[in-house]
Parts: C-alpha cells; sequence; structure tokens
C-alpha cells in the first residue's frame, strides 16, 4: 500500500505578511502590496514597468537569525530559514539547543530521515552584485563568505546546518517552477519511504541596489506595463493584463510528512499532497508552447499519479503570471482538462511573482483553500480573458482537491496535487 | 584601555564562539585559547566591522591580530582616528 503524505506545518515570509496566520489572512481579505520602485533604479536605465510589491522590514532576530548567521547569509537564504523555523514550530516540533553551536536538533525526529528540498530562481544574486560592485569600484572591501552566500543550494543547506538535519539536502533552480519541483521531489521521498518528514518550499530575493535583476526582467517584456494606476495594475487573467508585478521577493515551505507518522505525533494536518508531475515544452527558453500541450499532459499525469479524476478536482491555484501569453494559455488548457466551473484563482494578483519561491506559496495557498473550504479572490479581474470561473469572492466552496501548477523559464512545467484531509 | 571597547570586543567574541563573556580572557589568544579556525575568524571580523560600524577590517589587515588585547587595541587606534561612534 502507498505511503500518504501530509502537510503537517508551514511558514511564510511575504510582501502581505510575515507568518502564515497573517499571510492567509492577508489573502482572504485579498491584500495586495504595490510601490514605485526605488528611485536609484530609474537613474541607470529607461524601464517600462514602475512598480513592485516590496517586502515589509524584516527583522533577522525576530525570525530567530543571529548577527553572526545574518553577516553570513544573503536575504534569500535568511528568508528561507525564517520561513522554515516557522513551519517546524507550526508542526508541533520541540527544538533543543545545541551546546556551544547557534544549531538546534528537532527533538525526537531521526535526523538522517529529514530531507529538506528548496527552489530558487536566481539564489544570492543580491550578494553577487553587491560585491561585484565592490569589485569594479576597486573597493578593499570585499565579503569573506560571498561564494557560501551567493551560491543557490544555501538556502537548503542553512535550513539543514540550523536544524541538524541529515536527510537529503537539495536545491532545485528551476526558475519559476522551482517551488513546485521542490514540494513535489519532497512528497516523493516521502511517499517512497526514503523519508519520514521533508521541509520543502521555496525562497528567493530579487533585489539589488541598482536594479539590475529588475532591469532585466523588464527589457525581457514580462513585466506591468500599464502603471498608471498602481492598485489595478497587476490584474493576471483580465483582459487589460500588461505583464507581470515584480516581487521583492519571500519565502513559504511546509512540513511534508509521512500520515501515520503525523498520526502518531498528535501532528495537526493542513492537507494531503497526492500528485506530482513535471513536463518539458521543448520549445523556447522564454515562452509557453502556444498550444500548452505539454502543460495538459502534465495535469493528466498530475491527476492519473493521485489515481483522482479531473472532476474531483473541486480548485486551480493557476501559474497566472499576468502576461499576455501565459494567461490566455493556461486558461485554455484548464478549460480542456477541467471544463469551465472548477474555481480559479492567481496568488501573484496579490503577490506579484516571487519567481522561485512562488509554487512554494501556491502550493500553501491550496492547502489552506482545502483546509479552510474557502479561498482568495483574483484580484483586479475585471473583463476576464477567457470564460472560466475565476474566483471573485471568498464565500466557502469545500473543495476536496486542488492543484497548484507552475511554468518556468526555460520550457518546465509542474503540478502538484492535494487533497483536502478528511481522516 | 577603553572599556567599551573591551566590553564590546568581548561580547562579539562570545557571539562568534558561544563561548559566555565571562570565559574570554583579555589575553586569551585567538587560536590557542579560543581554539578558533580561519573560518570563525573572519566571522569574528565581519561582526566586529557590524559592531563598530567601520568596514576597514579586511583581512590582510588584521592579520597580525592575535589576542583580545591586541583587537582592543588596534579598534581604539582606529577609533582614534575618526570621529566617535
Amino acid at each position: 500500500m502507498r505511503r500518504r503524505v501530509v502537510i503537517s506545518g508551514a511558514g511564510a515570509v511575504s510582501a502581505i505578511g510575515v507568518g502564515i496566520e497573517q499571510f492567509w489572512r492577508g489573502c482572504l481579505e485579498g491584500n495586495a502590496v504595490v510601490a514605485p520602485i526605488p528611485a536609484a533604479w530609474t537613474e541607470r536605465a529607461t524601464l517600462h514597468s514602475r512598480l513592485w510589491s516590496p517586502l515589509p522590514q524584516i527583522d533577522p532576530e525576530a525570525l530567530g537569525i543571529a548577527r553572526t548567521e545574518r553577516l553570513q547569509l544573503d536575504p534569500f537564504a535568511m528568508l528561507a530559514l525564517g520561513a522554515a523555523r516557522e513551519a517546524l514550530a507550526s508542526a508541533g516540533f520541540g527544538l533543543t539547543p545545541v551546546e556551544r553551536t547557534r544549531a538546534f536538533t528537532v527533538a525526537g525526529e531521526d535526523a538522517a530521515r529529514f530531507g529538506v528540498f528548496m527552489g530558487t530562481g536566481i539564489g544570492g544574486a543580491y550578494t553577487f552584485l553587491h560585491n561585484h560592485a565592490q569589485h569594479l569600484s576597486r573597493s578593499p572591501r570585499y565579503h569573506p563568505f560571498v561564494v557560501s552566500m551567493l551560491m543557490p543550494n544555501a538556502c537548503s543547506a542553512v535550513i539543514a546546518n540550523k536544524f541538524s538535519l541529515h536527510g537529503p539536502n537539495v536545491t532545485y533552480c528551476i526558475a519559476c517552477a522551482s517551488g513546485t519541483v521542490s514540494v513535489g521531489n519532497a512528497y516523493r521521498a516521502v511517499r517512497g519511504g526514503e523519508l519520514e518528514l521533508a521541509l520543502a518550499g521555496g525562497a528567493e530575493f530579487l533585489n539589488d541596489e541598482h536594479g539590475h535583476i529588475f532591469r532585466g526582467f523588464d527589457i525581457a517584456g514580462t513585466l506591468v506595463r500599464d502603471c498608471a494606476d498602481p492598485e489595478t495594475a497587476n490584474r493576471p487573467f483580465d483582459e487589460k493584463r500588461s505583464g507581470f508585478l515584480f516581487s521583492q521577493g519571500g519565502a513559504a515551505l511546509l512540513v511534508l510528512e509521512e500520515l501515520e507518522h503525523a498520526l502518531r505525533r498528535g501532528a495537526p494536518i493542513l492537507a494531503e499532497l497526492a500528485g506530482f508531475a513535471e513536463t518539458f515544452d521543448a520549445h523556447s527558453m522564454m515562452s509557453m508552447a502556444p498550444e500548452g500541450a505539454q502543460v495538459e499532459r502534465m495535469i493528466r499525469a498530475c491527476l492519473a499519479d493521485a489515481g483522482l479524476e479531473a472532476a474531483a478536482v473541486g480548485y486551480v491555484n493557476a501559474h497566472g503570471t499576468g502576461t499576455r501569453n501565459n494567461d490566455e494559455i493556461e486558461s485554455k488548457v484548464i478549460e480542456r482538462v477541467f471544463g469551465r466551473s472548477v474555481p480559479v484563482n492567481s496568488t501573484k494578483s496579490l503577490l506579484g511573482h516571487t519567481i522561485g519561491a512562488s509554487g512554494a506559496f501556491e502550493a500553501l495557498v491550496t492547502a489552506l483553500t482545502l483546509r479552510d473550504g474557502r479561498t482568495h479572490i483574483n484580484k483586479n479581474l475585471q473583463t476576464p480573458c477567457c470564460d472560466l470561473n475565476y474566483v471573485r469572492s471568498t464565500e466557502p466552496f469545500h473543495p476536496q482537491a486542488g492543484l497548484s501548477q507552475s511554468f518556468a523559464f526555460g520550457g518546465h512545467n509542474a503540478a502538484v496535487l492535494l487533497r483536502r484531509y478528511n481522516g | 584601555m577603553d572599556l567599551n571597547v573591551q566590553q564590546r570586543v568581548i561580547k562579539v567574541v562570545a557571539e562568534v564562539t558561544n563561548l559566555s563573556e565571562r570565559e574570554i580572557e583579555l589575553t586569551a589568544s585567538l587560536a590557542q585559547d579560543l581554539k578558533m579556525d580561519s573560518l570563525q575568524r573572519m566571522t569574528l571580523f565581519i561582526a566586529l566591522e557590524d559592531e563598530f560600524q567601520d568596514d576597514a577590517m579586511a583581512p590582510e589587515q588584521v592579520a597580525g591580530l592575535a589576542t583580545i588585547r591586541d583587537i582592543v587595541g588596534f579598534i581604539e587606534k582606529k577609533l582614534g582616528q575618526s570621529p566617535p561612534l
């Protein structure tokens, strides 16, 4: 009999809330944080987009990060570490300090059967660009830990170092699908019996002093162009959508746990993970294949992995970036597989695009939607681009299963399927 | 010797080594007494830069500092050359 895997804890650091309950309340209230980009960025280039979604001021100590740790971590790894700590606490784990270190062990758990699976799009780009600027200016100041700060795998490594976890430790760099792929592979490892527990999610920090990262997305024509009204500029699935809202980043993590193990601990259960699938377009490095054939194949493979018919899925958390092509192709695939009535929303309509963290945030939203029987609106939707049931209210609707899907530069498609946990 | 500087240096050394401040003697050597390896030593100086808001403690500038007393003297000298923090 196949082992069942549940989500028994979660953590989040986002523009609309730090901590899952604040994050989820922000989602259900339809909150978004949209602001003009830093003035310094506009002095260096002619930019088409002028908006982003900044994070609140983050206090590392409030995330449990000491000065000596802060000074050796890129912000993306700090966000990951803060969300990991919350995820472990919310799953009910006790943390035992390791003497003469800043590390902990997870009380009562076999560290060898506890893995970490993280996703990030660009890792420690902030550190790289900051030190590159120092290097070009011939400053003697160059951070001695620059390599271990900028490497993308810092986000999974720092978590396992902090919590003394010895299971597989992996960071997936799959652009906007990174978070979904990390959750999916952690699910497989727990389902297959390699692990009892895994921390899985994504982290991203898309900020630098001179606006390099923003400019890269801007010149590619992916960001919101119609910035006249910041409140409505970010409008996935709307006829007037003009690109995605650049996010400063964030982190979301889930604790995945084998069901019997979770029940023995009396752990809280948010939802059950039931399926995972990936496909690849082999079409273009930056645009989706126009027919969405590989997206459809991925969804059908995910359903098969979960042993569910499409009709059993009562909610779709879409990739929903707000770019012209993405939303139209995605909507058509959703209609082909699920029909027009399944509720669909885009968490990016609230958060903007957190790139490598987005899939993890969206899996978290899917889990909370199944747990609570309600979800957030698809914000700023006035004239839908397609005839689908985009979510316009937070009224209860009690789906029994939900799909969260992500597509990424390169041509990657990935989805996880979650079930409401009914015991 | 400036007591304030001395206390702040010892506080930072305690953060880096995870020793209590009481365990850190002014005469202690970083390598022999505190058993600091090269990575801990680098961590110490970036933490001291943070503590004193002085970003000129690059490895080559602090290479000869062997004891806590050496570090306190080095920082006092730097502070004497710049406005008080």
